[in-house]
């Protein structure tokens, strides 16, 4: 496969969860090419490198501007985001443009797992099969990669 | 009538008090009182979240701790080691994932976090050769007795991945949950190469499994499966076994 790696923007206030997170990017086949603590750097980063995927929690060391992020990624830039949060329920329910969530306190498997979907995701524009455990789509990218047209494993 | 038998004249009552209706009065506390308990309600479910948050947040921070520590460790002993603690934090994680994402706060669906616990482990031990059979009936179960029972099934899933297939054997793990009258019975079982008879020794993890199931109340059992390992728990879903 001589496919580009996926480009992964890290929005994370945590500094320690954000420098793990970069490890399972690279080992999850993707590139890690920066790190944003606020809202403003993270617009920033994703304007100036146009990410493919911003990895964007909701919490920020300026406040919960993580949604607003998510937004502003979703209109101004070519990436799409995805949340991770401890609190999913308080994502609006067009998930900001975001194309969808991953539950803190996520797993390394599940992050990785969630990583490599979406790169087929993205790069295919359609799904795999339906999201792996941990991984919530929003409603309107579910739709858009077909992640439902596949029947339910047990 | 007054209680004292005297005859109050509620007109005149009202007219000093400004009030037409004396219902009135009685309303305007009632709506001022659901209004404070409604208020009340309100902060302590926001508490509630936000503890939750916490510690979602901070078990996410322990095991990102744990997995720079490993990325460092060079001794392979002291990376098993690791890799046992962030095992025990992530059957913890995976419950906590789940917890306030349903309605129901109190009660808990064991199958559902059983589920994301197996898709955790059986990837990370990256065994191609290893098929997984699941059986998982929705049973609920008190939210206080999930964490523990995630470790319990983490530890017994652990064993059937590393101790029944070594390197080149390859087989099947086959968890069950079902009801039972008024237990419920998880079943974990493997083809593999079977408990030692002679001396039984018992592991930290074997350890956790059997103070835990005290505190649960549960009973384990362990059988040869011919070939493999069966061990079944079973558990009162309400109160204790008798
Ligand atoms: N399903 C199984 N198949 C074969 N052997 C098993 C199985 N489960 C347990 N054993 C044996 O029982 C021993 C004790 O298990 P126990 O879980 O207590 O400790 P451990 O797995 O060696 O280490 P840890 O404390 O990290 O779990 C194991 O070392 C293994 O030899
Ligand atoms: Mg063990």
């Amino acid at each position: 496969m001589t496919e580009q790696p996926l480009e992964v923007l890290i929005v994370e206030d945590e500094v320690l969860l954000a420098t793990e997170l970069e490890f399972l990017v690279e080992e999850a086949g993707c590139r890690a090419i920066g790190h944003a603590m606020s809202s403003d750097e993270a617009y920033d980063l994703a304007t100036t490198f146009k990410p493919d995927l911003a990895l964007v929690d909701v919490h920020l060391r300026d406040g919960p501007t993580g949604v607003e992020v998510a937004r502003r990624i979703a209109e101004n830039c070519s990436g799409v985001a995805l949340f991770m949060t401890a609190n999913i329920k308080r994502l609006p329910a067009d998930f900001a443009g975001a194309c969808g969530v991953i539950g803190k306190p996520y797993s390394e498997h599940g992050m990785k797992m969630a990583l490599s979907y979406l790169r087929v995701c993205l790069r295919n524009g359609r799904a795999p099969g339906r999201p792996p455990a941990g991984l919530e789509l929003a409603p309107v990218f579910a739709k858009r990669w077909g992640a439902f047209d596949y029947p339910l494993v047990v | 009538m007054g209680r004292d038998g005297t005859k109050h004249d509620m007109t005149d009552l009202t007219k000093s008090s400004g009030i037409d209706d004396p219902r009135v009065d009685l309303e305007a506390v009632v709506a001022e009182r659901t209004q404070a308990l409604t208020e009340a309600l309100a902060q302590k479910t926001a508490l509630l979240h936000e503890v939750d948050h916490r510690v979602k947040n901070n078990l996410q921070l322990i095991s990102s701790l744990l997995l720079l520590q490993n990325r460092r460790a060079g001794d392979p002993a002291v990376k098993a080691s690791l890799r046992g603690v962030l095992e025990r934090i992530n059957a913890i994680a995976t419950v906590h994932r789940r917890l306030f994402q349903s309605e129901d706060v109190e009660r808990f669906d064991v199958s559902a976090f059983v589920r994301d616990l197996i898709s955790d482990m059986a990837g990370l031990s990256a065994r191609d050769d290893i098929q997984i059979r699941l059986d998982l009936e929705r049973v609920d179960v008190a939210a206080a007795k999930a964490a523990p029972l995630a470790l319990v099934v983490s530890e017994l899933l652990s064993n059937a991945l590393c101790h029944a297939f070594p390197e080149g054997r390859a087989g099947e793990i086959f968890v069950g949950i079902t009801r039972l009258g008024g237990d419920f019975r998880i079943e974990i079982a493997d083809d593999g190469v079977g408990l030692e008879t002679s001396a039984r020794k018992l592991g930290f993890g074997l350890t956790i499994v059997q103070l835990l199931c005290q505190q649960l109340k549960a009973r384990c059992e362990t059988t040869a499966a011919l070939p493999g390992t069966r061990v079944v728990v079973q558990l009162p879903v309400n109160g204790a076994h008798s």
